[in-house]
């Protein structure tokens, strides 16, 4: 999807819960902050002082909640109304930059950049200047000729001061570039498993330097396309595109449509066959989500009107329903300007959880004794621990009229009833 | 024309009739079709930006010189460069705190709008931090 004199941009935000929550709350800055998980369960975003405390992704909150005054630990609910608004607003900035912008989750999104590369960095520096300053979140941008090496040299920004949050690969010295490849190991190249990682090691193939140097055709053979195509972008060959999501992180819908549309309408007919377009893979997967981002894009070489909506809500519960995700969808109609000719449109569900986690009280019945236990492990390291159990532990408490927010935050930008509070005193 | 009920207007009907046009029996073109305009839309009169446009709530009563009480709620963004005598929020102790800024040569002092509140002097402006500039006030009459 690289075109030519153009790069892929990966920006998310710095711990968008921790970061979010501070937005609107200035004396959480630099004080160790959690955000917990549905019904309060879990650790899932941790401020970089929570994690020097030694709290682990994961960790139950009744584990930790002892010693949390002692700490001076900051712990807040997941404030989703919050965080899909502000999602939205960041969306919608990166929309201004890139006649391409395809969002990857709640808080992050390839943006194809054109222009020379040192151009290409400059606008990377904006971005995060500009989201900086209009959204009061941190970004980080990682920029290459391909997907995967945009996520590597991310989370090089991430992890280096000396970048200042911007990170372009091609312009990193040849030698610092070998020595970060070499410092990486395989388990942590975007898309690639655990498992696959096992077997990569068991070649002796270790850090990313050594899949790079790998041979595609040879991957191919013995492992698949898919890894196939992850050595080819290490190599700087761009070639997973849009349509493909990996992993199970979110299930995504979009479709070029095939003549612009310009009317509320006929997006709202767009956005419900993409909702059940959603609907149907979250099925086929067994997931239901939480968050559902709507989008709709114009042309970048348009002359007319850019516009660039984008809406992010909570849903009502875990669900996969159709109804439910049109439902949400709609939400993006108030914000497409009729007349406009929109060339794209998409629908992405996150925050995603098996299908029936709650309700499977009893272990399938084709399932033995001997390996339900393999099988929680493995449905608790990928779900969290709270996404199941056996008998009554296995149950969160309740569905989501009764789910547990006891440390949330106020609905600041969602609420007349709860807007930020300014001191005039 | 700056849109306050002008179609209405153009049939001699009071302001805000403007969408009896839909009342009209079919097959007769209403006479106002022509002049068409959307109603106006309090977001594009208030919001110059919707991703740096914040709405606050103001406690207590000190910049009621300025027009802002109590419980008004305010218009507040974020992109804007405050200049002196803008109305700001600044984050002071953790706080969301709103005054006017004065920017001298003398320096910088957040300043009330009322004789009960000293000025809060800015011994170093690089490290003060402003949440935002208020453009408007939503006050109830």
């Amino acid at each position: 999807m690289s075109e030519a004199g153009s790069s892929i941009a990966l920006v998310d935000v710095n711990n968008f819960y921790v970061s979010s929550e501070r937005a609107f709350d200035p004396s959480l800055e630099g004080r160790p902050l959690v955000v917990l998980s549905n019904n309060d369960g879990c650790v899932i975003t941790r401020s970089p002082e929570a994690k020097a405390l030694g709290i682990t992704m994961g960790t139950p909150w009744f584990r930790i909640a002892g010693q949390a005054q002692q700490w001076g630990l900051e712990v807040r609910s997941s404030n989703y109304e919050l965080y899909g608004d502000l999602s939205a607003r960041v969306m919608e900035l990166l929309g201004r930059y890139t006649g391409n912008l395809e969002i990857y989750s709640i808080d992050e999104a390839f943006l194809t950049l054109p222009g020379p590369l040192r151009a290409q960095r400059v606008t990377g520096a904006e971005i995060r200047a500009v989201v900086r300053r209009n959204v009061g979140l941190p970004v980080c941008v990682g920029i290459a000729s391909t997907k995967t090496l945009a996520k590597l040299a991310n989370r090089w920004a991430k992890g280096n001061p000396e970048f200042d949050g911007v990170c372009h690969w091609d312009l990193v010295p040849e030698d610092n570039r070998r020595s970060l490849l070499q410092r990486l190991a395989v388990s942590d190249i975007w898309g690639i498993g655990a498992k696959n990682a096992q077997s990569l090691n068991a070649l002796g193939i270790d850090s990313a330097w050594d899949l790079a140097a790998a041979d595609p055709v040879a991957i191919r053979k013995r492992f698949s396309v898919v890894l196939m195509r992850t050595v080819l972008e290490l190599q700087g060959t761009s070639c997973i595109t849009g349509r493909e999501s990996t992993g199970n992180e979110q299930v995504l819908y979009s479709r070029s449509f095939a003549a612009p549309v310009s009317t509320r309408h006929a997006m709202h007919q767009a956005l419900s066959v993409y909702a059940q377009g959603a609907a149907s893979r979250l099925a086929r997967k067994d997931l239901q989500g939480r968050v559902l981002t709507a989008f709709a894009a114009t042309s970048p070489f348009s002359s007319g009107r850019k516009s660039s909506p984008t809406v992010c809500v909570p849903l009502p519960a875990y669900t996969a329903d159709p109804l439910e995700l049109t439902r949400a969808a709609d939400t993006l109609l108030p914000l497409i300007e009729e007349g406009v000719p929109y060339i794209r449109a998409g629908v992405i569900v996150t925050d995603l959880r098996p299908a029936g986690a709650q309700a499977m009280l009893l272990p399938p019945a084709s399932a033995t004794r001997k390996d339900t236990g393999p099988l929680l492990h493995d449905v608790g390291r990928r779900f969290g621990r709270s996404a199941i159990g056996l008998g009554h532990a296995g149950l969160k408490a309740g569905s989501e009229w009764t789910m547990k927010r006891d440390m949330l935050s106020p609905h600041y930008t969602t609420k007349w009833s709860e807007l930020p509070v300014v001191k005039a005193r | 024309m700056d849109g306050s009920g002008a179609s209405g207007a153009a049939l001699g009907r009071p302001a805000g009739a403007a969408d009896e046009g839909s009342l009209m029996p079919s097959g007769y073109a209403s006479p106002a079709q022509d002049w068409f305009e959307d109603r106006i839309d309090l977001n594009r009169h208030l919001i110059r930006d919707i991703t740096s446009t914040y709405i606050v709530r103001v406690s207590g009563d000190a910049m009621e010189g300025a027009g802002i009480s109590d419980g008004d709620e305010l218009i507040v963004d974020r992109a804007l460069t405050p200049r002196d005598g803008s109305v700001v929020i600044a984050v002071l102790d953790g706080e969301l705190v709103i005054r006017r800024i004065r920017i001298s040569s003398s320096g910088v002092a957040l300043v009330a709008a009322s004789a009960s509140y000293q000025p809060i002097p800015v011994p170093d402006p690089d490290a003060l931090v402003i949440w935002g500039v208020a453009t408007r006030c939503l006050h109830r009459v």
